[in-house]
């Protein structure tokens, strides 16, 4: 029934994300700055946006209001249409729990603790049954391709292989969405090209929606399309003509 | 490890007022016990209830009529024994030697009754007693005091007010912490002490036992009706006389030492408050440390609830392994001290695991954790994500 609805939905073309007239603002009184200013926005199930955008263009801003990681100041942001602004901070939780993985350009992977046990942290929040945790961390990493590093800590790995862990870990939840920020920022090109690929294959296989936010054309370009910000606003939003593939990446 | 110390300490300190505490009423039950747990005293005399009264303080007030009629089935039917006490001050001599001593005139229930019998000689009899004999026992003490170590005793006669005591006995040695100590010590039948030492026709405490302790309760019923009948008092707010049973006496002990252990405990609780801030302070510390891991944690899908069980946690385990280290440690001590005190001092003192003090501590500790790991996990479960994330 459920999995009917989604099919109507996306037959009339119902986008996953919408956003309209979106805005924000930080601070207040004298020292309020603007970050977001009428953002009109739609993604549908299954793209791959890559945000560019100097810094200060507010692409963080927005990335982190699309994955519920900050509250917006104005406008709507519609996410399987629903207003987020009415989802309960228990729902929030389990939104991001259940339908988002993140990557980030600092990896975060905790200190200390092996790859599978980093990989299995989305699970212990999730109502998954904990003796399917081992089996669907190992997979995540199999995925990855960082079997064989399973058991190391994030400090005795390179870091093209933390960012794949990172991947791993946005991906053992089966998420509809992935939000990377700047996944290749810390990486050299090889790294770089290894995870994009990954990304690239998320996409275009899984068919998951993956929001990304880059400074590097190169990296952007393995989307579908580019949305360019500028002073918080869109400058653009074009699809990409000459989109790249499985390794084509370079920097 | 450092942070856990004010914990370790504040238990160990709790544990071992505990179970030392524990340890010391033992000791002083045990000893009340030793006497019989079916003895009743009948002390004379009155709290002096207002000035015209403070003078006449009634020390008189038993007499050998008392005795008599105590001893009469038909007035006190649970009676098995009764023991009339004198005692009081006095210096012995033997030669020129010179002891200050306390004389007991008693019966020959003495034996019984404290549980001790002579490891020379014997006790008197009866007819010593009705014929007012001039007997003594002597305690170990006053031997040593006025003889020479191996010296025989038994026939030999000690001065006392000018009045020569032939000794029959000696008790052995008890040590100086018992709590009823006969080591420096003339027993005399009472008879004799009342004529020929105090003389006085009164006694200063009866010794009364019962055939059961069931019957304890009636029987101080009946003495105190005997007793009234004789004095002529009508009014029991003027009786010239107490009767204390052991059970009281136990009673009051227990109390005043588990309002010792107690006040002592409390005192020791205050080491687990500074322990407590110690361990606030150090998981604030943690929280800062870790704000990108909370802020992982609440992107992966976090609640605010899980992240502050999660610190609510941590705090709990670190203050639970300090109470945890607390109980072996005090546990331990105490085991060192008893054994110290058993062997060394010379008390009759068992060591005792209070289980109790276990569980006390245990609650205490993870009590202390939560309490003071409230604040820091709060502080923890407040964190945006998205801030947490920035944090360099």
């Amino acid at each position: 029934m459920s999995r009917y609805y989604v099919n109507l939905q996306n037959l009339c073309f119902m986008a996953l994300i919408e956003i309209k007239k979106l805005g924000k603002i930080y601070g207040n009184g004298e020292s309020e700055t603007r970050a977001l200013s009428d953002i009109n926005l739609a993604i549908e199930r299954g793209d791959f946006a890559a945000v560019m955008g100097p810094s200060g263009s507010g692409k963080s801003t927005l990335l982190h209001i699309l994955g519920f990681l900050d509250d917006y100041s104005s406008g709507q942001y519609l996410f399987d249409s629903k207003e987020v602004g009415k989802y309960l901070p228990e729902e929030v939780a389990k939104l991001r729990n259940q339908k988002f993985g993140f990557v980030f350009q600092a990896f975060n992977l905790l200190p200390r603790t092996s790859v599978l046990e980093n990989v299995k942290m989305p699970l212990v929040y999730s109502d998954i049954s904990e003796k399917n945790w081992d089996n669907l961390a190992r997979q995540a990493i199999e995925a990855v391709g960082l079997t064989h590093r399973a058991l190391h800590e994030p400090s005795q790995l390179s870091g093209g292989e933390k960012q794949r862990a990172a991947i791993a870990r946005a991906l053992v939840n089966n998420p509809e969405v992935i939000f990377a920020d700047e996944p290749t920022g810390n990486l050299d090109s090889k790294s770089g090209k290894a995870v994009m690929d990954i990304i690239w294959q998320l996409n275009t296989q899984q068919k998951k929606t993956v929001i990304l936010i880059t400074h590097e054309t190169y990296t952007a370009e393995h989307a579908r399309r580019i949305i360019r910000l500028l002073d918080g606003e869109v400058e653009s939003d074009q699809l990409v003509s000459n989109r790249r593939g499985e390794g084509d990446f370079e920097k | 490890m450092l942070t856990i110390l004010g914990i370790v300490i504040g238990i160990t300190a709790i544990m071992m007022v505990m179970s030392l505490g524990k340890g010391a009423q033992d000791l002083i039950l045990n000893q009340i016990q030793s006497i019989g747990s079916k003895t009743i005293a009948v002390v004379p005399g009155r709290h002096p209830t207002g000035i015209s009264d403070s003078l006449s303080t009634f020390t008189d007030s038993i007499k050998n009529k008392d005795v008599e009629d105590l001893k009469k089935k038909s007035n006190v039917p649970h009676l098995t024994r009764i023991m009339p006490i004198v005692f009081g001050p006095v210096v012995a001599t033997k030669g020129n030697k010179i002891n200050q001593t306390t004389v007991f005139g008693v019966n020959n229930f003495f034996a019984e009754i404290y549980n001790i019998a002579p490891s020379e000689g014997r006790l008197f009899t009866d007819e010593e007693v009705a014929s007012k004999s001039l007997v003594v026992i002597i305690g170990s003490k006053v031997r040593e005091e006025l003889f020479e170590p191996g010296e025989t005793i038994l026939g030999q006669k000690i001065r006392v007010k000018n009045h020569t005591l032939r000794i029959v006995g000696v008790l052995p040695n008890k040590g100086q912490f018992s709590f009823i100590s006969f080591d420096n010590a003339l027993i005399m039948p009472y008879t004799t002490a009342q004529q020929y030492i105090f003389g006085i026709k009164y006694f200063n405490r009866l010794v009364i036992e019962t055939d059961t302790e069931a019957n304890i309760a009636a029987t101080v019923a009946d003495i105190e009706a005997t007793l009234r009948n004789n004095h002529n008092i009508t009014d029991p707010d003027k009786d010239d006389f107490f009767v204390e049973t052991q059970a009281q006496a136990m009673e009051m002990v227990s109390t005043i030492t588990n309002a010792l252990t107690l006040f002592l405990a409390a005192v020791a609780a205050i080491s687990l408050v500074v322990g407590g801030v110690g361990i606030m302070n150090i998981m604030l510390v943690s929280v800062t440390e870790r704000t990108r891991e909370i802020g992982l944690r609440k992107a992966v899908g976090a609640t605010n609830r899980s992240i502050l069980t999660q610190f609510l946690l941590e705090s709990v385990m670190l203050t639970s392994i300090g109470g945890v280290v607390g109980i072996v440690l005090g546990t331990g001590l105490s085991f060192v001290i008893s054994l110290i005190l058993s062997k060394f001092v010379g008390l009759d003192w068992a060591f005792l695991f209070p289980i109790m003090a276990v569980f006390l501590g245990l609650g205490v500790s993870g009590a202390v954790g939560l309490v003071f790991g409230i604040y820091p996990a709060r502080q923890a479960a407040r964190k945006s994500p998205m801030e947490a994330l920035r944090y360099e």
